[in-house]
């Protein structure tokens, strides 16, 4: 059995499970419900009892509110779905010894990590190439035209955001013994990358960079500074290396 | 200025029509799934009341907490 085999088998799974259909249509209804929210709400509040009064101090919705919406819904969904559907991929494996059935066949470890690691990746990249697909379509039809350039950049910018989290749950569900560790560990890890991302001139090198960089892309300025694209690509293969470093030692 | 909520529904129609296909077709899918399954963590009756009544999440929680496998 090689990594193809491997990764079939796993994306067969992502789909059996519904994994695929959940990330699609959740990130796809949220890129579509994103621009219609930011473009209806002032509508919404006179409908809210005592709403009235608020409506002249909501200025008209623009472009940047729709995809400001868009990359905050994206983002906090897509970071919850991976979290939750990475980190049984390895505890739930070795619990059930599904694990040492599968590698008791001759695949080394190594391209078993990885085909879980990219099946998921795969599942994330199309669910947000098509939410992004419909959230341009319906900011185009509700605002107007944006630089299609920036929004794939955008875009590439969300998903690399998440693969960041789905490496680091992989290498958590390869170090605990049960999910609910490793999805705490998770969780912990996303809290402390925030912390450390509000400390003044520090945030710039962290993954969240990847997002204030899609945000100031897409409002037309320049990105200078890509140094937190850099660290992302490296926490995603020091996590995968280390979760392979580690997996290849372990008892099954 | 009054603003009538089945103008707003009106002049978004063609825009709520993908989305409300989306989420129905999702329910469905869950719904057959919990019909089908033999087994669900927890009572079927409250799956099922869990994915009929709980726009959007309900079928969700349902595909990722309650199925049996």
């Amino acid at each position: 059995m090689n990594f193809i085999t491997a990764f079939n088998k796993e994306f067969l799974e992502q789909r059996r499970t519904r994994k695929f259909l959940i990330a699609l249509v959740v990130l796809v209804l949220f890129g579509m419900t994103s621009p219609l929210m930011a473009k209806m709400t002032p509508q919404i509040m006179t409908m809210v009892p005592g709403g009235e009064a608020f409506v002249g101090m909501i200025p008209e919705p623009t472009i940047n509110d729709a995809v400001a919406q868009y990359i905050k819904n994206i983002i906090q969904f897509g970071v919850l779905l991976a979290l939750v559907f990475t980190m049984g991929s390895i505890t739930i494996e070795k619990d059930k010894g599904t694990a040492a059935m599968i590698l008791s066949k001759p695949m080394p470890r190594g391209s078993f990590l990885l085909a879980k690691f990219t099946s998921l990746a795969l599942t994330f990249i199309i669910a947000v190439v098509i939410a992004g697909v419909a959230a341009y379509y319906y900011t185009y039809f509700l605002f107007g035209q944006m630089n299609i350039l920036n929004w794939i950049t955008l875009n590439g910018l969300i998903v690399l955001y998440i693969l960041v989290y789905i490496a680091i749950t992989l290498l958590y569900s390869t170090l605990t013994r049960t999910q609910y560790v490793a999805i705490g560990l998770s969780f912990g890890t996303l809290i402390f990358l925030g912390i450390l991302g509000s400390l003044p001139g520090f945030g710039i090198n962290l993954p969240d960079a990847l997002i204030s960089n899609a945000s100031l892309l897409m409002s037309g300025y320049p990105v200078t500074n890509w140094t937190g694209l850099w660290v992302s690509l490296g926490i995603i293969v020091v996590s995968i290396t280390t979760a392979w470093l580690v997996f290849r030692k372990q008892e099954l | 200025m009054e603003i009538n909520p089945m103008e707003i529904i009106l002049k978004y129609l063609p825009l709520l029509i993908p989305i409300a296909l989306l989420q129905f077709g999702l329910m469905i899918a869950a719904l057959v799934d919990v019909i089908r399954r033999e087994k669900t963590k927890g009572p079927k009756w409250v799956w099922i009341i869990v994915v009929v009544f709980i726009n959007l999440f309900g079928p969700i929680v349902y595909f990722i907490f309650g199925r049996d496998e």
